[in-house]
């Protein structure tokens, strides 16, 4: 009875005591501010999210590969191409606007975001010409000392822009007779690719006006074995792959462009199997180690936008495949975008069919994160 | 073809250095139109894009116009139009077929036959947003830009270059169907 006594007692104090303490005190009143971006890392991705939904209000998404955070959005209007400056710190967004929305008056432009505010510093004003297709690395693409800045166009007859990034001008507008996109190479080279196979080079002078051009030899050719226009940077230029699985590595450091010897994702096994790369940026390359990283799938003919099942890993040198992830492990739906960075403690990034964005460690495989949902489509990704 | 191509690669070039762009446009549609075999591009196809939807139902595929297994959708990437107030050969109400186009060959399961599609985009809205479809036999990538369809092209409709979905258009058999 004692006992029983003294729980009850215990029981109502511990009870009454919220009651009796006194209520915790309000909430300071908070400032309205504007959030600045945390200071640069290497792991930083920015993400093109298409927004094939709702095509017109397509935009950039800057995503932190460290703490996994969304640090921001730049806009990217309808069916956009978009490319970094050499030095990491702006954002070029080649796109088009109706002038009321969804339509009115169309004007292609291009506008420079700065990278440390996410905002639009400036702009130049387009013909309307702009190439309104899948984003590449080549829709627009800055020289490597940054003076020109070339802007891809598709009327459809075939041509590209020469834009003076200091000045804000158009300074020119060269023909490339049905050789599409603008492949630069060193201060003053334009490649651009050609339906039969060849690469069409073209030097500009000063001014930003046609100098020379030459046309390359055949480096693949499109009825037997077109390659993806998603070239990836190479350390001399850039690797194109084809649909059945070959690597063309061109060499652009050189005055013509020069193609190394090409070599196959595939042993006899894999092709028996049907394997082969797709998606809308089907791969990625880590330059210092020399690594290769491609979403692979196995299917037939017209199968090459299909994001893979596996990720694979090759040696630049050796040209083996030296990992192999098959995605299902990892709980990750088919993968249609890659891109690396170039740390030396390298992350992948993996965006899936369904728009999740996979956080990878490239040295390991080992999944670290997955970003659900980074956009609606998210079909190309840069990282300075 | 590899000769052809280096040929009028050269011609254009040519072209390019000596006339005029609107000289030069209008040769790069003749290009077009000689790589596509039949007489496409640039054309306007509007007229045929209110013709009735074809009869025939596609055996061991779908047969239903709104479904992206349906046999003429062999190498569409868009939205079918079907789904969007219009059929698979006309474009929804308030919007403008494409006035150029690039075609493929898609085979009807039900008949047997090898039929040339123009696949046309219906522009001047967004994204139409219903049964996204993404098939591409045959399909090839951009420089070559007859058979290609990551190109918006609703890109030469100026103020209604906007896209909101896309037809496929029988023309007629193919050659090796005749």
């Amino acid at each position: 009875m004692k006992t029983c006594l003294l729980r009850t007692a215990l029981l109502s104090l511990a009870t009454c005591t919220p009651l009796l303490a006194a209520p915790p005190p309000p909430l300071p009143a908070e400032h309205l501010t504007v959030a600045t971006l945390p200071p640069n890392n290497p792991h930083r991705v920015y993400v093109l999210d298409e927004a094939f939904n709702n095509e017109i209000d397509s935009r950039v998404l800057l995503f932190d590969g460290d703490t996994y955070k969304r640090l921001g959005q730049i806009g990217a209007g309808f069916n956009p191409g978009f490319n970094l400056s050499p030095d990491g710190k702006t954002t070029v967004v080649g796109t088009t606007y109706f002038a009321r929305g969804s339509r009115g008056k169309r004007t292609d432009v291009v506008e420079f975001n700065d990278n440390t505010t996410l905002s639009v510093e400036h702009e130049i004003v387009l013909p309307p010409k702009r190439a309104m297709t899948l984003p590449t690395y080549f829709n627009l693409a800055f020289s490597s000392d940054s003076r020109f800045l070339y802007v891809s166009y598709v009327t459809p007859a075939a041509s590209f822009g020469v834009l003076d990034p200091a000045k804000y001008s158009v300074l020119s507008e060269i023909d490339t007779a049905g050789c599409v996109l603008t492949i630069p190479s060193g201060p003053n080279r334009v490649s651009s690719i050609c339906e039969s196979g060849r690469l069409l080079t073209v030097t500009l002078n000063e001014q930003g006006h046609e100098a020379s051009r030459a046309m390359s030899e055949p480096f693949f050719d499109a009825d037997k074995d077109p390659v993806f226009v998603q070239g990836i940077p190479t350390s001399d230029g850039y690797a194109f792959l084809s649909f059945l699985g070959e690597v063309h590595e061109v060499d652009l450091s050189g005055a013509q462009p020069a193609f190394h010897p090409v070599w196959s994702l595939l042993d006899a096994a894999d092709k028996a199997q049907g394997w082969r790369p797709g998606g809308t940026q089907v791969g990625a390359i880590h330059k210092k180690l020399g690594r290769l990283f491609v979403s692979m799938h196995r299917g037939g003919e017209g199968t090459h936008k299909a994001g893979g099942t596996e990720i694979w890993e090759f040696d630049l040198k050796t040209h083996k495949r030296v990992a192999r992830w098959p995605l299902a492990a990892l709980k990750l739906d088919a993968v249609g975008a890659l891109q690396v960075t170039q740390d030396d403690a390298p992350i992948l990034f993996a965006a899936t069919e369904k728009a999740d964005v996979a956080v990878i460690d490239a040295l390991t495989g080992r999944l670290r994160h997955v970003e659900k949902q980074l956009g609606q489509t998210p079909w190309l990704m840069m990282n300075p | 073809m590899r000769s052809l191509d280096k040929l009028f690669e050269n011609s254009s070039r040519s072209l390019a250095r000596h006339t005029s762009r609107r000289s030069v446009l209008a040769t790069l549609g003749q290009i077009l139109t000689g790589a596509a075999l039949v007489p496409l591009l640039p054309v306007d196809r509007s007229s045929r894009a209110q013709a009735a939807e074809p009869k025939g139902a596609a055996k061991g595929q779908s047969d239903d116009p709104k479904s992206c297994e349906y046999w003429k959708y062999c190498a569409v990437d868009g939205f079918l139009c079907s789904c969007c107030g219009g059929s698979s050969n006309s474009c929804p109400p308030g919007t403008r077929p494409s006035p150029i186009t690039w075609i493929g060959t898609c085979h009807n399961p039900a008949d047997q036959r090898d039929y040339i599609v123009s696949y046309n985009d219906c522009c001047g809205k967004t994204s139409c947003g219903n049964c996204e479809c993404n098939r591409n036999e045959r399909e090839k990538p951009m420089y070559r830009p007859s058979r290609n369809n990551d190109l918006n092209w609703c890109m030469a409709s100026g103020d209604n270059s906007n896209y909101h979905c896309s037809v496929s258009v029988i023309l007629g058999l193919s050659e090796s169907a005749k």
